[in-house]
């Protein structure tokens, strides 16, 4: 005991200690159910060997099979246009909303502090919400587009197989918005105020000054938040089962609520397993790009 | 002769909320000058550049570069160039791209804007660094750079604000000179902010004393040391700072008696108001030590201070009193000394208004 306060005192093998605590909790909780989902892709796995680690190897037989099923690239391609759309709006929208609150007018704080409020709240409560404003008959949204004259007759957000993953896509970036400014704003005030002050000087417009002090002063903040916003909206989960439940006929069907209808609708663990094995190879190659973009910060 | 005018200010005026940090500047810079602001922190000194260069607006009087009216003109258009104490550079181009920036803005071509970025480095020795960026270069060097930037744009006027606060001892003394070759070069017309009087006195031709946002006194160097206007100015020009020590006119004006003990009558250089209460200002490089009863005043020495080439001898009560000698003298604390002073280098102010006599 003497010995164990004294090592804590005398600061030797605190720094073991301090590392020690997180690594333990993350190869229990986030390292070994990877690498159960991994494994469990390579195996079969049927309601009976559920308990069991050690299954019947089956090699690639599970993704064979889930590149063989008619849903597959339908349910892919949707993945590609949720993540991408997703991103590109949240990020657009996010850096505006940066740029305009870092004017810094009076309230700007206040009012940029109250745009987190989108941030905290449970998806499923946004899906909720949006599900009224998304709502075909009475929804604010299409009075909204019908008022300003873009559409004549009611869109069904929810269920027109054409609209149902723009329903979700719409929701995912005002949630994800919020996020993003933050993000983006801290890069900006980072942006010292005289490169701005000796660009004016050199003759440069508002316009050019964006361009070409902003926007490349932001590349490393853009690269991270491009990277947590791809492992973000990998992650989306609520807003489908809150929105359309993948529907209707998967049109609006991504992989990551694929996976979960296998493994828990369908108790095709196997499958589900295999699916999100694949994500995980997707999401490591964007935490390269995010560990790589916020070594590479450029500032002075 | 009517010199021509590159920069005129007439009764400026700048506010910030309730605080008012220029008070009615009028300033007239003619064409190829170096003129040095100076003064503590806080004066506006940087404010009053700052607005030269449109990046404050002032809120009153007129401000004009070569006969043009520029109170609401960007920037961008007054054709000015501004050397930042921060220096400012674009960390994430290269120095020659630093260096074009401002020709690319204007949509020069490439070769040529290259070329014009080659012989300004070359002339201030930047040319083996052009391909570096700024994190990869020393604080002197990111100060090149940035007088480069300037440069390349052959602008009306130059403003530095505080330029060489950043640098160490012996290269602020060697970019001192630098700065005012390449200023004579170019022929350019200089506004150069600095808090350090020795900057001010060593490279400008006319120097404009500040303090709390108005001009205290303006004119030739050796001119504000010589005849300074104010009890602040005295204090402010010249390095150790003047001495300063109350004192008594006589019945008839012609004499003051220092409030020093043991301090006899000391005549002054002209007949001032009798019996009156003064202020009299003494440059420590003006009083000397004769012998014992000579001088003017006699006193003890407190402290001695010796750099090799000048010693600084602390003497009078609580040796408020500093002397500097640039000779060697067999001196030591606790010596009574006496010290001598020409009737014609003694300064007089006036304790309430701080206003020479």
């Amino acid at each position: 005991m003497k010995r164990i306060r004294s090592s804590i005192i005398d600061g030797v093998g605190f720094d073991l200690v301090l590392v020690g605590i997180p690594l333990v909790f993350l190869i229990l909780f986030s390292g070994l159910p990877l690498v159960y989902n991994v494994l469990m892709s390579f195996q079969e796995v049927d309601l009976f060997s559920l308990g069991e680690v050690f299954r019947p190897f089956v090699g690639l037989k599970n993704y064979r099979a889930l590149f063989a099923q008619p849903e597959f690239w339908p349910i892919m391609w949707n993945t590609v246009i949720f993540v991408f759309c997703s991103i590109g709006g949240q990020f657009i929208v996010g850096f505006g909303l940066a740029v305009f609150f870092n004017t810094g007018f009076r309230g700007s704080t206040f009012i940029r502090g109250l745009f987190l409020v989108s941030w905290v709240m449970p998806g499923l409560v946004v899906g909720a919400t949006w599900n009224w404003i998304l709502a075909g008959d009475f929804g604010v949204l299409n009075y909204l587009l019908s008022s300003i004259g873009v559409i004549s007759e009611n869109i069904f957000w929810r269920s027109d197989i054409n609209y149902s993953l723009w329903a979700v896509i719409i929701t995912n970036i005002w949630l994800g918005t919020a996020f993003n400014m933050i993000l983006l704003s801290v890069g900006l005030a980072g942006i010292p105020k005289d490169l701005y002050e000796a660009a004016s000087l050199d003759g440069a417009t508002a316009f050019q000054k964006f361009w070409t002090i902003t926007v490349p002063m932001m590349r490393s903040t853009t690269g991270a938040v491009i990277s947590l916003g791809l492992i973000f909206t990998l992650q989306q989960f609520d807003l489908f089962a809150a929105i359309t439940g993948g529907g209707p006929a998967n049109s609006s069907n991504v992989a990551q609520y694929w996976a979960w209808e296998l493994s828990f609708r369908q108790y095709d663990f196997a499958r589900g397993a295999t699916i999100s094995t694949i994500m995980i190879a997707v999401v490591m190659v964007a935490s390269v790009f995010y560990v790589r973009s916020t070594r590479h910060e450029v500032r002075g | 002769m009517t010199e021509e005018l590159q920069i005129e200010l007439n009764g400026v005026d700048k506010h910030y909320g309730a605080f008012h940090a220029l008070k009615g500047i009028q300033l007239a810079i003619p064409k190829g000058a170096f003129v040095a602001l100076v003064g503590p922190s806080g004066c506006g000194k940087s404010t009053l550049l700052r607005s030269i260069a449109g990046l404050e607006t002032i809120s009153g009087g007129e401000m004009k570069i070569t006969d043009e009216v520029m109170n609401n003109v960007p920037p961008r258009h007054r054709d000015v160039a501004m050397v930042f104490q921060s220096y400012a550079l674009y960390p994430h181009m290269t120095v020659i791209d630093n260096l074009t920036y401002s020709l690319r803005l204007k949509k020069t071509p490439k070769a040529e804007a290259r070329k014009i970025a080659k012989e300004v480095a070359a002339t201030i020795g930047l040319e083996n660094l052009l391909d570096r960026f700024p994190r990869e270069l020393s604080g002197g060097q990111r100060q090149r750079v940035a007088m480069g930037r300037a440069i390349v744009r052959r602008p009306k006027v130059f403003l530095f604000d505080e330029p060489l606060s950043n640098l160490d001892a012996s290269l602020r003394v060697h970019m001192r000179k630098e700065i005012r070759a390449l200023h004579d070069r170019l022929g350019a017309t200089s506004v150069y902010v600095t808090h350090d009087q020795i900057e001010a006195m060593t490279m400008a031709d006319h120097v404009v004393v500040m303090r709390a946002g108005v001009i205290e006194q303006q004119g030739a160097p050796l001119e504000l040391y010589d005849r300074p206007a104010s009890q602040f100015v005295a204090g402010f020009i010249g390095s150790p700072a003047m001495n300063f020590v109350d004192g008594v006119t006589n019945a008839d004006g012609t004499a003051v008696t220092l409030d020093i003990t043991g301090a006899p009558e000391l005549q002054l250089p002209r007949q001032v108001a009798c019996n009156e209460k003064v202020t009299v200002g003494l440059r420590p490089e003006h009083l000397s030590i004769s012998e014992a009863g000579q001088g003017a005043i006699t006193t003890k020495i407190s402290v001695i201070e010796s750099t090799g080439s000048t010693t600084y001898v602390g003497a009078g009560d609580a040796g408020k009193i500093t002397i500097v000698l640039s000779e060697r003298r067999d001196i030591s604390v606790g010596d009574t000394i006496s010290l001598g002073i020409n009737t014609k280098d003694i300064h007089l102010f006036d304790p309430q208004t701080q206003m020479v006599i």
